[in-house]
């Protein structure tokens, strides 16, 4: 304790402005106020944001090209969006070297006026997301501007953008580049200006200068190419690291596909491959609109900032007219709670009359806010984009109605598909062979487990036995033939049995990728008991299974565990409606997976009777001559008549099971799946014969 | 499904091959034609075939006090070909009846294991076979037999032979004419099939019959020629008799009013032995009156000859929790349950806490038992009934 009272006195002694005689103690000091002082600056958000680029998603050069098309795509389908254009977006990546990518994103958006282009391109924390309560997919105005700012600190290249209003309108082209220091955007061309390109002539110039634009959507048929009248490209030279499988770009666009049913997609990938996810539907979704703050969302502190704010007038009109959901009588029943006067100034309102004003907004009974604020991707959506990307044989979605937390409304909503394989069964040779050479894992097993969806340990090492390979060898050191015999085994194991559930996870229509464990959506996934769905789950883990779930959280305000939004914080109303849309969505699994299973189960009766049958024909006729084949004939007509008896039977004792399919609900897209195949599938199996006796 | 996989010996065809019938086989053969054109019959009109069973367990046995031994009850098993879990053992027991359908149009005899081979094969279409094993096919036989009211004789099966019988006593068996004095240390071996067509008696002039539990125990006998000395017949079932023992001993009984007295060991397994033999087993109980002979007597070993011939304790077994178990099921059979001497002399076994064995006499001397024990036992007439 003495020394510390002795360090403090050291520390103070400066202040003073006295010397301290004592010399030892002055060789040890290195700084004084003045001169930290003389350090002390203000950090500019890009330099902080240059130092902790991981807060934004570039912690590695795989994630930072995936985060660069990421933002770009996001902001292209925002403004889109709110422009009321169907969304048409070019995704382009092009290989310079080794490590460095040109990534190019174009839509065919409103565009961006010229004077706003340096500004939201070179500036981090300039958007119009931030200061409104809006669903959609950027907030807080990072994302491009720092893409861009990594470009530049890898490359040092610009970001070049390309920016149209209308067909008459001259292209604005900029070469921009962030200015960490001050956080302001520096124009490289044009003289600091930025270049018009006239449309006239814009061809020549554009080709002249290597500058790339869609001008045409794809047609159809022998139509004439329609021009993209408008829209903003944007490329960004940067150092990434390409690579297919879990986390990729090609990942990305595929999720986003199934999430954005209204917006096609045009991906060329750098072996100039390329791939469309066509819309599926035409109606963009419903306008999300602005709304005020509900009144349980407001903390004591925003409360006495909201007060300060807002012109003088009643405490009334105050709360009317800043919350949403207030009427006057909703008012007047706080103030009444609250014990202050409906119509006292909010100038003279006294701290305690906040605090019980507070108080009294938890305990008066308030409608949720409203929710058109929200739109949702809605059921029959979901089920289609799940329907066009994921393959399976049922597929159910489920929309919760809107919630509220921390006066946020949010909305949840769940797609389920089931009897989807594992990408390991259906990839080719050649890409097995390009997914080994890009791959950077270590082992075997990490490389299977890492690359496909849907692949655990289990199944992983189920291939690597088959392929009689060691289980560390790693992928990068593998032959042709063993290769070979690598893409055989995952072709030929049985990998649905050891699969995991796959969780593809929405937030405002944007998949996310990464820290899936920190997730509240995994969690609840995984905190939910999926075995009386008639899926087994280990306890606190992934269900196992066939089973592909989708999860998009709507709201005005995502909650994200960090600014590179990756993962959802778990706030107790998210989990709560997160858990109800995992039952509902659930309940209906179950609901098929047993019909699917009495379906087998009368197959499996029928069948031990027509095993039997012929036997019991032989020997009535062996002993009394009657004609075989007609004795055989006629029971087998009584065992057809027997078994659906017996199953009708089932259903009465059984639990509310009814062979109708209305039951299911709307939200219901089954595969048909020929019930006799089911059957002779089951024929050939025989060991689930064996069990039934 | 539509043809059989299996190659099946066929019946000839041609009439000069085919033996001639007994009355016996023709009933036989007519009471499973019956069985099977009731299946064909309730196949045309759309309707499940089944068959009623009598069932052979405990529940459907009852004592009969005036004849003194166990009775089969009147309740059936319905099994039926579409109920999952009888499906099979219905298509087992049709394949029984057309193997027994086979062997007596034949006029040939099998053994339990013979039909087991005869019948057993893969079901077409599947890898199943139509039995597993023998434990699978033996109880199907026995219900084949309750089914058609026919002993398993009628039906041409046979189990395998088990038990001897040595003795003053001329018989002849399947046309052979046997002295049964004259048969040296292996005696005769008892058929499984000892019925009158098979086996006549011609003479005998044996006093009564001595049935030992086990071949130890007869060789014994059969080496002192007891039954030369006390001019008796001496058999063994081998443990608990086959019905083949079963049935010749209950046929001297009665047709040569010779009285028959069990030696035994003295424990619950013993006790039960005797049992069956007195009163009929429950698993056989539709052929009692054909197999129970309710006069038997019981000999020993009694629970009190450990004092009564001065045993020593080492010859002694002592008790399982199981045998314990046994000893009180069986005091509470109907017919113990009332005789004061068998409650007394299976208490004092409790007792005792141990079992004797019969070759425990060998302790005192090695023909004790066929010098001292049996006669001393025959002069004083102490049996338990």
């Amino acid at each position: 304790m003495a020394k510390t009272t002795r360090k403090k006195k050291k520390k103070s002694a400066p202040t003073n402005g006295q010397t301290s005689s004592n010399g030892h103690s002055r060789k040890r000091r290195s700084a004084t106020a003045q001169s930290m002082a003389a350090k002390q600056r203000t950090i500019s958000v890009s330099e902080f944001f240059a130092k902790n680029r991981h807060l934004l998603g570039f912690d590695n050069p795989r994630k930072a090209l995936l985060t660069t098309v990421k933002e770009a795509v996001d902001n292209s389908l925002d403004a889109c969006e709110e422009a009321g254009i169907c969304p048409e977006i070019w995704v382009q990546i092009d290989q310079l070297k080794q490590n460095r990518f040109l990534v190019a994103i174009q839509d065919n958006g409103p565009g961006i006026l010229k004077k706003q282009i340096p500004l939201i391109f070179g500036k981090l924390l300039y958007g119009s997301k931030f200061h409104r309560l809006r669903m959609s997919r950027g907030q807080q105005g990072i994302g491009i501007s720092a893409a861009g700012m990594y470009g530049m600190l890898t490359t040092g290249k610009p970001v070049k953008i390309l920016s149209k209003l209308s067909v008459r309108k001259p292209y604005h082209y900029y070469e921009v580049q962030i200015d960490t220091k001050t956080n302001n955007p520096e124009i490289l061309n044009g003289k600091g200006d930025g270049v018009d390109i006239a449309a006239k002539n814009a061809a020549a110039y554009m080709e002249k200068h290597d500058i790339q634009w869609e001008r045409y959507y794809d047609v159809e048929g022998d139509e004439a190419p329609a021009e993209v009248k408008s829209g903003t490209r944007v490329s960004i030279e940067l150092e990434g690291r390409y690579h297919r499988g879990r986390g990729s770009v090609d990942d990305y666009l595929e999720q986003t596909a199934i999430a954005n049913p209204h917006v096609t997609l045009h991906y060329r990938d750098t072996d100039g491959t390329l791939k469309v996810y066509k819309r599926s539907t035409e109606v963009l979704p419903p306008e999300p609109k602005e709304i005020k703050p509900h009144p349980y969302g407001v903390e004591l502190g925003r409360l006495v900032t909201m007060l300060k704010e807002v012109k003088t007038g009643t405490i009334s009109q105050f709360l009317t007219q800043s919350f949403s959901r207030v009427s006057s009588s909703v008012a007047r029943r706080i103030c009444e709670t609250a014990s202050v006067s409906t119509r006292a100034t909010t100038r003279r309102i006294g701290r305690n009359d906040i605090e019980s004003l507070y108080d009294a907004i938890q305990e008066t009974k308030i409608r949720a806010p409203s929710t058109d604020c929200i739109s949702a991707i809605g059921e029959e959506l979901i089920l289609k984009g799940l329907y066009q990307v994921v393959p399976g044989e049922f597929f159910v979605a489920a929309t919760r109605p809107p919630a509220v937390y921390r006066g946020n409304p949010f909305q949840l909503e769940v797609g389920l598909a089931y009897g989807a394989g594992t990408t390991a069964q259906k990839v080719s040779l050649e890409l097995l062979d390009q997914l080994i050479n890009e791959s950077d894992a270590r082992t075997l097993r990490q490389f299977l487990v890492t690359t496909f969806d849907g692949l655990g340990t289990d199944a992983a090492d189920r291939i690597i036995k088959e392929t009689e390979l060691g289980t560390r060898k790693s992928p990068g050191r593998l032959v042709k033939a063993e290769r070979e015999k690598l893409h055989a085994a995952m072709r030929n194991v049985n990998v649905s049995e050891g699969q995991s559930m796959q969780v593809l996870r929405y937030a405002n229509r944007v998949p996310l990728q990464f820290k899936q464990r920190d997730c509240a959506i995994t969690q609840s996934v995984m905190g939910t008991n999926w075995r009386p769905y008639g899926l087994s789950q280990s306890r606190g883990s992934l269900p196992s299974g066939p089973v592909t779930v989708m999860v998009h959280l709507a709201s005005v305000w995502v909650p994200f565990t960090s600014e590179s939004k990756e993962a959802i914080a778990s706030y107790p109303e998210i989990e709560k409606e997160l858990r109800l849309a995992l039952q509902a969505v659930g309940r209906k699994l179950g609901m098929y997976l047993r019909r699917r299973k009495r379906v087998k189960q009368e197959g499996e009766r029928r069948n031990v009777f027509l095993r039997y049958l012929g036997e019991v024909a032989t020997a009535v006729s062996e002993i009394n001559g009657a004609n075989r084949q007609k004795l055989y004939d006629q029971l087998l007509r009584v065992a057809k008549r027997k078994t659906a008896e017996a199953d009708a039977e089932y259903d009465r004792h059984g639990k509310k099971v009814d062979p109708t399919a209305d039951e299911y609900g709307d939200n219901v897209l089954i595969v048909d799946q020929d019930p006799e195949e089911l059957l002779t599938e089951h024929l050939n199996s025989d060991n689930t014969q064996q069990e039934l006796f | 499904m539509a043809k059989r996989a299996s190659k099946k010996k066929k019946a000839p065809s041609n009439g000069a091959a085919k033996p001639k019938l007994t009355a016996k086989d023709r009933r036989t053969l007519k009471s499973l034609r019956t069985v099977a054109d009731q299946v064909v019959k309730v196949a045309q009109r759309s309707r499940a075939p089944h068959l009623d069973i009598p069932s052979r367990s405990l529940s459907n046995v009852r004592y009969n006090k005036r004849k003194r031994f166990i009775e089969m009850g009147s309740s059936k098993n319905r099994r039926e070909l579409f109920n999952l879990s009888q499906a099979k053992s219905y298509m087992q027991t049709m394949l029984v009846s057309s193997g027994c359908k086979q062997l007596i149009e034949q006029g040939k005899t099998t053994s339990i294991r013979g039909m087991y081979y005869l019948l057993k094969h893969t079901i077409e279409g599947t890898k199943e076979e139509t039995f597993d094993d023998q434990a699978d096919c033996d109880p199907v036989i026995e219900d084949v037999e309750v089914t058609m009211n026919a002993l398993r004789e009628e039906l041409h099966v046979y189990a395998s032979n088990r038990g001897s019988l040595v003795g003053n006593i001329l018989l002849t068996d399947s046309g052979d004419s046997i002295d049964c004095a004259r048969m040296g240390s292996g005696g005769y071996a008892i058929p499984s099939i000892c019925e009158p067509e098979v086996l006549q008696f011609n003479k005998c002039q044996a006093d009564f019959i001595l049935h030992v539990e086990k071949d130890t125990v007869w060789r014994r006998f059969n080496e002192d020629k007891f039954w030369k000395t006390h001019n008796c017949i001496l058999t063994h079932g081998n443990g608990q008799p086959p019905r083949g023992v079963r049935r010749l001993l209950h046929r001297m009984h009665n047709e040569l009013k010779l009285p028959v007295y069990c030696l035994l060991d003295n424990d619950p397994w013993g006790y039960y032995i005797y049992s069956v033999i007195k009163q009929g087993s429950i698993n056989l109980a539709y052929e009692s009156s054909r197999m129970a002979i309710p006069n038997a007597k019981f000999m020993g070993m009694r629970s009190k000859d450990y004092t009564r011939c001065d045993l020593s304790p080492s010859v002694t077994i002592n008790l399982s929790d199981n045998d314990i178990k046994r000893a009180k099921q069986i005091a509470k059979y109907p017919w113990f349950e009332k005789k004061k001497a068998w409650q007394k002399e299976i208490n004092l076994m409790l007792e005792n806490g141990f079992k004797l064995e019969v070759e425990a006499l060998i302790s005192k001397d090695i023909s004790y038992v066929t010098e001292e024990y049996v006669p001393a036992r025959l002069a004083d007439g102490d049996f338990l009934d």
